[in-house]
C-alpha cells in the first residue's frame, strides 16, 4: 500500500476541511491554495489527473509557457504542486454528495467520506454526435482521444469531426500517424482560434477541410469502419469519405450526473449554478472550472476559478469557526 | 490475485499513465508494451481487446485465465487484480 493511500485510509474517519470532486486544473489549483494554508484537502479523480487537459496533445494558450506545453506535462506539474503542499489525491469515483447537518457526506468508491466544504470541479467530457455507427464502433474505429488512440492509425485514412480548437489541434496531432485526414466542419467557418487555423494551413498535404458538411453516419463493412456519410449543406448532396477511423471533437458535456438528488441547482444545459462566491445552491458546496455555469471552458480560467474558489472556501471555513 | 499484468500503452496517453499510477499505488508490478516503440505489437493489443485503443490491461490470473480491461476503468480493474 502506498504511503499516500495509508494516510488517506488513516484519516478516512475524520471530517476533511474540503473534499474536491475531480482533479483537473480547477481542483488542482484550488488544492495548491487550500493545502498551502493547512486546510486538509482530499481530491477524488475517476479519470485522468489533469482532466481533459491531460489528454490534450499540446496547449499553446496557457500563460507562462511561451513555447506551449504538453497537456500531460501541465497536468503532472499541477499534481506535483498540489501534492507538495499536502493535498491527497484518491483515484476513485464520487457517486453522491449531500449536506447532512453541519457537514457534507460523499459516497465514493473508496467508502463514505465527510467534509466541511466540497468543491465540485468535475469538468466535462467529449460530447457525442449521436449518428448511426458512433456508439456501435466506439473504440473500434470511433474515438474521442487522439493522444490515446491515434497510434493505431499509422498510414491510415481518418475523419476528424468538429471545427473548434480541439478538433483542429487534434487533427494536426493525428498527421503524425495518418496518411490523410478529412476534417468535417458543420458550420461555414471554423470556431478554432486564428492561430490554430494558421497552423492548420501548414498541413494541407495531409488535411482536407470540408466546411458546411454534416456527419450523418459512420458506416462499417465487415465489422470495420469503412466510410463516413455526410451532407454538403450548400448543395444538399450526400458525400462519402473513405476512412479507417473517426475522431470526434464536437464540444463538451458537463459531468454532473452524480449530483442528482444533491439539491445542487443546475442550469438548462446541466452546468452547476453558483453565486458570486462560487457557492452552489447548497451551503458549503462550491463549484469551479468547466462544470460551472458561465465558465469559459479554458484551462487558464479554470485555474483562476480554482484559486478563487479556494479563497472563498477558506473564508467559509473561517466563518464556521466563529 | 494476478499472476501477470501487461499494459499496452502509447507515449501520449494520459489514461495509460493513470493505470500505471493506480497499479503502483496498489504495489502491483506490470510489464509495459509501448506501442509507439513497438508498433509491430499493435495487432496483439487489438486481438486481446478487440479495440483500437489504449490503455489495454491484460491480467493473467493464477488459474491462467485472462481478463482484459480497456481504458482507465477502476470498476473493472480493481476486481480483476483482486
Amino acid at each position: 500500500m502506498s504511503e499516500t493511500k495509508k494516510k488517506i485510509d488513516a484519516h478516512s474517519h475524520r471530517i476533511w476541511d474540503v473534499i474536491m470532486v475531480g482533479a483537473g486544473p480547477a481542483a488542482l489549483s484550488a488544492a495548491v491554495y487550500t493545502s498551502r494554508e493547512d486546510i486538509t484537502t482530499l481530491l477524488f479523480e475517476k479519470g485522468a489527473i489533469g482532466g481533459l487537459a491531460a489528454v490534450t496533445d499540446w496547449i499553446d494558450n496557457y500563460p507562462g509557457f511561451p513555447k506551449g506545453i504538453a497537456g500531460l506535462e501541465l497536468a503532472e506539474n499541477l499534481r506535483l504542486q498540489a501534492e507538495r503542499f499536502g493535498a491527497y489525491i484518491e483515484l476513485g469515483d464520487v457517486m453522491s454528495v449531500k449536506r447532512s447537518g453541519d457537514h457534507i457526506e460523499l459516497d465514493t468508491t473508496s467508502g463514505p467520506f465527510k467534509a466541511r466544504a466540497v468543491l465540485l470541479a468535475t469538468g466535462s467530457d467529449w460530447k457525442k454526435i449521436g449518428v448511426p455507427g458512433e456508439k456501435e464502433y466506439f473504440g473500434r474505429g470511433v474515438h474521442y482521444c487522439a493522444t490515446c488512440d491515434g497510434a493505431f492509425y499509422r498510414d491510415k485514412r481518418l475523419a476528424v469531426i468538429g471545427g473548434g480548437n480541439s478538433a483542429v489541434q487534434e487533427a494536426i496531432f493525428l498527421t503524425r500517424y495518418a496518411s490523410h485526414i478529412d476534417l468535417l466542419v458543420r458550420g461555414d467557418s471554423f470556431r478554432a482560434s486564428e492561430v490554430l487555423q494558421h497552423e492548420l494551413k501548414k498541413h494541407t498535404d495531409k488535411i482536407t477541410v470540408h466546411l458546411n458538411t454534416t456527419t450523418d453516419e459512420i458506416v462499417a463493412v465487415d465489422n470495420k469502419v469503412d466510410h463516413v456519410v455526410g451532407t454538403r449543406k450548400t448543395t444538399g448532396k450526400k458525400v462519402e469519405f473513405p476512412v479507417d477511423g473517426v475522431f470526434v471533437f464536437v464540444g463538451l458535456e458537463p459531468n454532473t450526473q452524480f449530483l442528482k438528488g444533491s439539491g445542487v441547482d443546475l442550469d438548462e444545459i446541466k452546468l452547476v449554478k453558483t453565486n458570486g462566491h462560487l457557492m452552489t445552491s447548497v451551503k458549503g458546496i462550491f463549484a469551479a472550472g468547466d462544470v460551472r455555469s458561465g465558465a469559459t471552458m479554458q484551462i487558464a480560467s479554470a485555474t483562476g476559478e480554482g484559486a478563487t474558489a479556494a479563497l472563498e472556501i477558506r473564508e467559509y471555513l473561517d466563518d464556521l469557526k466563529k | 490475485m494476478a499472476k501477470d499484468i501487461t499494459i499496452y500503452t502509447t507515449n501520449t496517453c494520459a489514461y495509460c499513465v493513470m493505470v500505471k499510477k493506480w497499479l503502483k499505488a496498489k504495489d502491483l508490478t506490470y510489464q509495459e508494451v509501448n506501442l509507439d516503440e513497438h508498433p509491430e505489437r499493435q495487432k496483439e493489443a487489438f486481438e486481446a481487446s478487440g479495440q483500437l485503443a489504449v490503455p489495454v490491461t491484460v491480467v493473467t490470473k493464477k488459474d491462467d485465465s485472462k481478463e482484459v480491461i480497456v481504458g482507465y476503468n477502476l470498476a473493472k480493474l480493481a476486481p480483476a487484480v483482486a
